[in-house]
């Protein structure tokens, strides 16, 4: 049996098209052009049946992404690596990124990451196509900087203060607004709505909380998250 | 949040069998569930088509999209968990050790 669009949940349709339209739009950090092509790369990440080590840089590799691109290469590179190869990145190798890259630009690059990672596994997992990205639209960044970022323990990242107050995940994008609007709106609809998370007995009338938490696991435990 | 939200509803998780992709737990279509939680994470359509259409023959059309939501879901979570380094306090990881062990990622490079 086939499933199609028009069978999906209007909410979940319009978060994920939200989503997908941002990929094209300025962000915070990233023109328009930049979040497009850096979504292309994901996008590359994430379907290659035979991707490239961890170890190896997507830039380095001829034929893989444009020659000349308009995000550096270094940016491409993050992307790929936390698109295909998320559970083995460590410490060190955010540190030696984020010298080149703004921590707040990284965090927007993780935003791009997993809005495209989330978008194509729910349409991979039913058969449905993937929708073309829009072009780029003009328009600089906002380079929106909330006031009281601070550093976190539960994150490499930076936060907004109060830092660890929440769990590492919630507060893990604080620092970049716009991403953390983005990618929650989601969140909400793809698993539980952020009120209703201390409910163990909340449904959406289809799937328990432990058939939830149970397909969770699972996908976590195939990722290899520790967290 | 498996282990806690089967107790809050009188059921016995086994997390070894969601290691193992048996699915072989006091849970309605946990077997259905997992084979598709599994495909879709993996490259082979034929089996991700064949687990999919199993669950939807057992659950319904609109059980297997929001299973697929979820699915989606966590394939961010893990990303976004994994790129900002997020961990758990000290205290919380000593608690769920025993989960990590059962469920074979305690000694995963993103344990933190």
């Amino acid at each position: 049996m086939r499933i199609s669009l028009s069978d999906v949940r209007q909410d979940l349709v319009l978060a994920h098209e939200q989503a997908w339209s941002a990929l094209s739009e300025p962000g915070t950090w990233w023109s328009g052009a930049q979040r497009r092509e850096l979504a292309q790369t994901a996008l590359l990440a994430v379907t290659e049946v035979e991707p490239l080590p961890p170890w190896v840089a997507v830039s380095t590799v001829e034929g893989k992404i444009s020659a000349s691109t308009v995000a550096s290469s270094s940016a491409h590179d993050v992307v790929y690596r936390i698109a295909r190869h998320a559970s083995t990145l460590t410490k060190e190798w955010y540190e030696r990124v984020t010298q080149e890259i703004d921590p707040l630009a990284f965090v927007e690059l993780c935003g791009i990451v997993c809005t495209v990672a989330t978008v194509v596994a729910f349409r991979r997992a039913l058969d449905l196509e993937l929708p073309e990205l829009s072009a780029a639209k003009t328009g600089e960044p906002s380079h929106h900087k909330p006031d009281n970022i601070v550093d976190a323990t539960l994150n490499w990242v930076p936060v907004v203060a109060p830092a660890d107050e929440n769990a590492a995940v919630v507060q893990a994008f604080t620092a970049v607004p716009q991403t953390n609007r983005v990618i929650w709106a989601m969140a909400d609809a793809q698993y539980i709505p952020d009120k209703e998370m201390v409910d163990p007995h909340w449904t959406r009338g289809t799937l328990t909380r432990v058939q939830m938490e149970l397909v969770a696991t699972r996908v976590s435990q195939q990722r290899e998250c520790f967290y | 949040m498996l282990s806690w939200s089967g107790t809050e509803q009188g059921i016995e998780i086994d997390l070894t069998t969601v290691q193992a992709a048996t699915g072989g737990i006091g849970v309605s279509f946990a077997k259905q569930l997992v084979d598709f939680a599994t495909a879709a994470t993996e490259f082979d359509l034929t089996a991700l088509a064949k687990s999919r259409d199993q669950l939807i023959s057992v659950a319904g059309v609109a059980t297997t999209i929001d299973t697929a939501a979820v699915i989606a879901n966590f394939e961010m979570m893990t990303r976004l968990a994994d790129s900002t380094g997020a961990r758990m306090q000290t205290e919380v990881v000593a608690d769920r050790l025993v989960v990590a062990q059962a469920m074979g990622v305690d000694k995963v490079v993103s344990r933190r």
